[in-house]
């Protein structure tokens, strides 16, 4: 297990962008929080309970989402790149196998970039909530703590992390698959063989099966993992009885999804020991 | 009663026809070959001959059909335990570029148990390389010396070298093999070599091994080269004579004619003229082209 570390470590190493993109969006953050107007917090009913939740959801899905594009270039980059510079030849010769490095790949992209992301969130929230309580004479720093909002988006970006990397695994073995197999262009090659294939569904069975395979994995994670809405204005209501805990994980999709993700992983696993180029 | 250090070992790399296609291409045709533990074996043939994909069954890096032992294991099936005990340099370019000298000696320290952290930094202390650098701001030269670095300074009984010196000037190949001569070999050590400048490594090997459109095409020690290769310089009114003990090869340097003959006596040959054994590159010429040349 020990060896797993230094291969998260390397990954670390070679992609600063894992902690520079956060480190940007909340820079950015930052700087708009220290200058920009601040006339609209007047407006804000900040004794509201919602006021902290909707802010925290909202610096917390712009994270998220920055995030999740991240790490889908990082999976389709991770086993394509060093075949490309041959520097696979060097990480070949040490005694570790193609399944832990393909693992430890999968590992940083399901959750330590989203964890680092999760991290920078929390950290920017407090800083600009603190400038703009200070700017602006209000107390929407005290609101983040109304009705435990802040510790209930704790619970939930840990509970997104999890199912997420749970949900989208089918996704990231794709996006892994491609990256031990391609010759070039491994962004293209994500794409162009599903759009084909779909082309051909539509032309010539007049079906959109697969459309709507896909489309229901891309974007039925939130009515997979959560009900309907979650009423933020009513104090009350928490973020648990917002997350679908019970429903995500006795769905058949969730299993039926990461079961064809394992495959894939594991055939991405074989396409690594054989294929040492591009 | 034979003393059990007189039982011979099993040979370190066996292969019984060895093969590897690439679709219609047959990049190794049931190649036969076995390396004997603390030999420095160059394994030599043209570009295409197939040189690379023995190494990369050796290595674990490709499948194969056929039957292939090295330190005893299947190599492809494990590679990641031979690599505790064999580690190659396949090509020099191949540390990655955005990785700095410490990085790689860190991760090399904590991921390969034979690695000797000490030994490594010895090594680059005697360099002008230092641990801050990226591997994008070093020579070619100096990245070798990296490489040569973290492996050497891993206790592998199996060292297997790809080109090692491809693209290098002829300093950077000189420290090269230096360095590979006076810190790394020992006699516990095997080293596999695979080289076109066959000069440079000529005075190294204890061992050839010609390779040719993916078959083994000699197989031998330096010394046993030697006591079966003569090499004749012949004077054009000899030559006709000479001829007619079939040489397997003829060569034409500066007006005298050089003959190659295999499995002949010296005082059969020594009255056509000087004799002298050949080269291991003039030998994978005479060997490899045939007739006269």
């Amino acid at each position: 297990m020990n060896h797993y570390i230094w291969l998260i470590r390397r990954e670390f190493w070679e992609r600063r962008a894992i902690w520079i993109v956060p480190a940007v969006v909340s820079a950015a953050l930052i700087l708009v929080a220290l200058f920009g107007r601040t006339q609209f917090i007047s407006d804000v009913p900040l004794e509201s309970p919602y006021v902290g939740k909707v802010y925290l959801g909202l610096t917390g899905a712009l994270f998220i989402t920055i995030m999740m594009l991240y790490s889908t270039l990082y999976l389709l980059d991770c086993l394509y790149d060093d075949r490309r510079d041959r520097s696979v030849l060097f990480w070949k010769s040490l005694p570790i196998s193609d399944t832990d490095t393909v693992l430890s790949k999968l590992i940083v992209a399901l959750f330590a970039i989203p964890l680092v992301s999760f991290v920078a969130a929390d950290v920017t929230s407090l800083i600009v909530a603190f400038i703009v309580s200070v700017r602006a004479r209000s107390m929407i720093g005290g609101a983040l703590w109304e009705g435990g909002a802040w510790l209930q988006m704790q619970a939930l970006w840990l509970y997104v992390i999890l199912t997420a990397a749970i949900w989208y695994l089918p996704v990231a073995g794709w996006c892994l698959m491609v990256s031990a197999w391609v010759k070039r262009a491994p962004m293209l090659w994500s794409v162009l063989p599903l759009l084909v294939a779909y082309l051909i569904e539509r032309f010539f069975l007049g079906t959109h099966y697969l459309a709507t395979l896909i489309g229901g994995r891309l974007g039925g994670y939130a009515a997979a993992a959560f009900h309907g809405s979650w009423n933020v204005n009513d104090v009350t209501s928490s973020a648990w009885q917002f997350m679908d805990i019970g429903g995500f994980f006795t769905n058949r999709a969730t299993w039926i999804g990461a079961a064809v993700g394992a495959a894939m992983v594991a055939a991405t696993i074989q396409m690594r020991m054989r294929r040492a180029e591009v | 009663m034979p003393k059990k250090n007189e039982i011979p070992m099993a040979p370190l790399i066996e292969a019984r026809n060895l093969s590897k296609r690439y679709g219609s291409h047959v990049a190794l045709n049931n190649a036969n070959l076995s390396i004997e533990a603390g030999r420095i074996v160059g394994l030599i043939g043209p570009n295409g001959a197939g040189k690379t994909s023995a190494l990369r069954a050796m290595l674990g890096l490709t499948t194969y059909e056929g039957e292939l032992r090295v330190l005893g294991r299947e190599p492809f099936r494990e590679r990641t335990a031979l690599m505790n005990d064999a580690c190659f340099i396949a090509d020099v370019a191949v540390l990655p570029s955005w990785l700095r000298v410490d990085q790689a000696i860190d991760y090399v320290a904590g991921v390969h148990p034979r690695f000797r952290r000490d030994r490594a930094l010895g090594f680059l202390a005697r360099t002008q390389i230092t641990g801050k650098r990226r591997m994008r701001e070093l020579s070619k030269g100096m990245k070798t010396q990296v490489h040569l670095a973290l492996t050497m300074a891993i206790d592998a009984k199996l060292l297997v070298l790809d080109e090692p010196t491809l693209g290098l000037d002829i300093l950077a190949r000189r420290s090269f093999y230096d360095a590979l001569v006076n810190d790394y070999m020992d006699e516990s050590r095997t080293i596999v070599i695979t080289t076109h400048q066959v000069e440079e490594v000529e005075n190294l090997l204890t061992d050839a091994i010609f390779i040719d459109r993916g078959r083994i095409v000699l197989d031998l020690s330096l010394e046993d080269i030697a006591q079966r290769f003569l090499a004749v310089s012949v004077a054009a009114d000899k030559l006709e004579a000479a001829r007619a003990l079939k040489p397997f090869h003829e060569r034409h340097v500066l007006g005298k004619t050089v003959l190659y003959f295999e499995a002949m006596k010296r005082e059969q040959l020594a009255e056509f003229g000087e004799l002298h054994t050949p080269s291991i590159a003039d030998l994978f010429v005479a060997k490899l082209s045939g007739g006269a040349s």
